[in-house]
């Protein structure tokens, strides 16, 4: 520890001793701060005393998000050798050490794109640098597929950044969830790199090239052994809406998604969202530490689980059949709620509003998904749609508290 | 169902703003508070809903190829149809005037808000972009024009209104310098977009 400290002190003298260095103090103070608590203290009186600044609060967020990435790590190995039909060959550190070839360069590229330019700004405004991307660079690699181009996701992250936070005027302005603009901006921009199935599980697309080249044949036009498909559970499910799904009924889907799969999370999706169990973990994290508001995730649920239901009622087609807890299971529905949608910036600010937020954001993201044949994975447009409508939600919340208290002003 | 879904497209997946940026003055312009944005939205509504069932019938009784056969065979070549903005503009602006001198009698208070910006209705590219997307659409029934009407004022009304609730919140967020203002509406319109991007093929 004191080796540490003496390190960044030296490097706070160095750089202050110089007019020009000056300006890159944020810089060593992200790194200094990141390791100690801040030192800057009230100068009058003492407020609430409490060590969570900032910076712990991102901090306990991405502890929450750990289970996620380990699990999307393992996960990323498991569906390659799946498809590759070798599990039965390959020990557990095997599956993990190609997940982590596949993972890590993400979390790196994501992290790198974002705090080079978060630095910039931070350089150029004389700030210190501000600690909300912390979270939005683990949220990017937990929400794409695996197989995107690192460039992709540095462009994506950059523009994110600039665009959906840095021109609001930094970390808590936002009117959208930065993780979210990035991954909506590559799925309009790149939609072949991020829907579809060949990305979904790492090294599909070559695969097919050289193992399956020999089993096509007429019954089998794309060369695929039995159950191995790379398209995501949601896009198979989305099958349905064709005129020829790739599975009979939704028994088949069933069968071959199981709810205990989809639960745990052995299914194809982007790379930390597949777990539900691990999800939940996160959640419990947040909800104990008081980050994430039980208002949002509670209503979110409700509003998909009502959303869910009311298509199985309606049920016509094998697609909104499916039970509503597992619909619920798939996808990015558990990792939005937990992680997403819960963000304290872009979601409503009023208690009230929380629970119209939520319901909101999980009515339409079961309502995208399944009447959208085009987006399976529609969670992701519902929060940023929810975001957009906060603000208008907070202000009625807020009109309506006024109104009320006129009416009793005037009747006292 | 059939009008259900050309409302919802019309409102929510062929967005006036999020997707043909029509109506983009007086969006920018009344869009500082919730309050006016509101009237301003109620009065597009408005006008939508009562200039397009009338210029539903202009075009298809007077102004298409062959529509004036009800007056005689005689008539049943005329093709009046170079005649279509100036008709469309005239019974928009007449429908305007109406408008303001209703609000300039309800709600003195939102007539001193809306200034300029409600007589400008009359040459808010909304209106007319409603009136020539439903000539082009040729809808069967007067019906379906009047719910496209409808859900194009309810799109554009919902547009308005999301961004002045979000122009009011981020009033104190630091924003760089030359983007106050005008440049950040820009740009949160464009983010709307594309979240408003996720009804897009909506159908029901």
């Amino acid at each position: 520890m004191e080796f540490l400290r003496k390190i960044f002190d030296n490097a706070h003298e160095k750089l202050n001793s110089n007019e020009k260095t000056k300006k890159f103090f944020p810089l060593i103070d992200a790194f200094d701060t990141l390791m100690f608590t801040p030192n800057h203290v009230t100068n009058k009186g003492s407020h609430i005393r409490d060590a969570i600044d900032l910076k712990r609060t991102m901090m306990l967020v991405i502890i929450a998000l750990i289970p996620c990435l380990l699990f999307g790590i393992y996960n990323t190995g498991y569906q390659h050798f799946r498809v590759l039909d070798q599990l039965g060959d390959v020990s557990f550190w095997e599956i993990i050490l190609k997940g982590a070839l596949v993972v890590l360069p993400l979390v790196v590229v994501s992290y790198g794109a974002g705090l080079l330019v978060e630095f910039i700004f931070a350089i150029r405004n004389g700030h210190t640098v501000q600690e909300g991307f912390l979270v939005s660079g683990m949220l990017i690699p937990l929400c794409m597929p695996a197989d995107v181009p690192l460039w992709m996701v540095a462009v994506a992250t950059m523009f994110a950044v600039v665009i959906g936070k840095e021109v609001f005027g930094g970390t808590g302005m936002n009117i959208l969830n930065v993780a979210l603009t990035a991954r909506a901006f590559l799925f309009f921009a790149h939609p072949t790199k991020m829907s579809g199935n060949e990305v979904w599980v790492t090294g599909f697309s070559d695969l097919k090239g050289e193992k399956y080249a020999s089993l096509i044949n007429s019954s089998n036009p794309q060369g695929i052994v039995d159950g191995s498909s790379g398209a995501t559970a949601l896009g198979d499910l989305a099958s349905f809406m064709q005129d020829s799904p790739v599975l009979e009924n939704t028994q088949a889907f069933q069968a071959k998604y199981s709810l205990m799969d989809s639960f745990l999370g052995f299914i194809p999706g982007s790379v930390g969202e597949t777990s539900a169990l691990m999800c939940l973990i996160g959640a419990g994290i947040l909800l104990w530490t008081g980050i994430a508001s039980w208002r949002v995730i509670s209503s979110f649920f409700i509003g998909g689980f009502i959303m869910a239901s009311i298509l199985n009622f309606v049920g016509g087609n094998g697609y909104f059949e499916l039970p509503a807890i597992h619909q619920l299971m798939l996808g990015g529905f558990m990792f939005g709620m937990v992680f997403m949608a819960t963000d304290p910036v872009t979601a409503a600010h009023t208690n009230t509003g929380k629970f119209i937020y939520g319901f909101l954001g999980g009515f339409l993201g079961i309502l995208i998904r399944m009447v959208n044949p085009a987006y399976p994975e529609g969670i992701m447009l519902a929060i940023l749609i929810a975001n957009v409508f906060a603000p208008l939600i907070d202000h009625m919340v807020i009109q309506s508290n006024i109104n009320r208290r006129l009416k009793r002003l005037k009747t006292a | 169902m059939d009008l259900v879904n050309i409302f919802i497209r019309s409102a929510f997946v062929d967005n006036m703003i999020f997707a043909f940026f029509f109506g983009m003055c007086s969006y920018l312009a009344v869009s500082k508070t919730v309050k006016t944005a509101f009237g301003l939205g109620m009065a597009v509504i408005f006008v939508l809903v009562v200039t397009i069932p009338i210029n539903y019938l202009i075009e298809n009784y007077v102004l298409k190829e062959g529509a004036l056969s009800w007056l005689g065979s005689e008539f049943s070549d005329v093709n009046l149809s170079y005649l279509t903005f100036i008709m469309f503009i005239a019974v928009i602006a007449s429908t305007v005037q109406l408008v303001e001198m209703i609000v300039e009698k309800i709600s003195p208070a939102l007539y001193g808000a809306l200034g300029i910006f409600l007589p400008l209705i009359a040459v808010n590219c909304a209106i007319l972009g409603g009136a020539l997307f439903m000539q082009e659409k040729q809808f069967a029934t007067i019906g379906q024009a009047t719910v496209y009407g409808l859900g194009s004022g309810v799109g554009w009304f919902i547009a308005v209104v999301l961004i002045a609730a979000i122009r009011e919140r981020i009033r104190y967020a630091n924003i760089p310098g030359p983007l106050r203002g005008v440049g950040m509406a820009f740009l949160i319109t464009g983010l709307m977009g594309l979240a408003f991007l996720g009804f897009m093929g909506f159908e029901i």
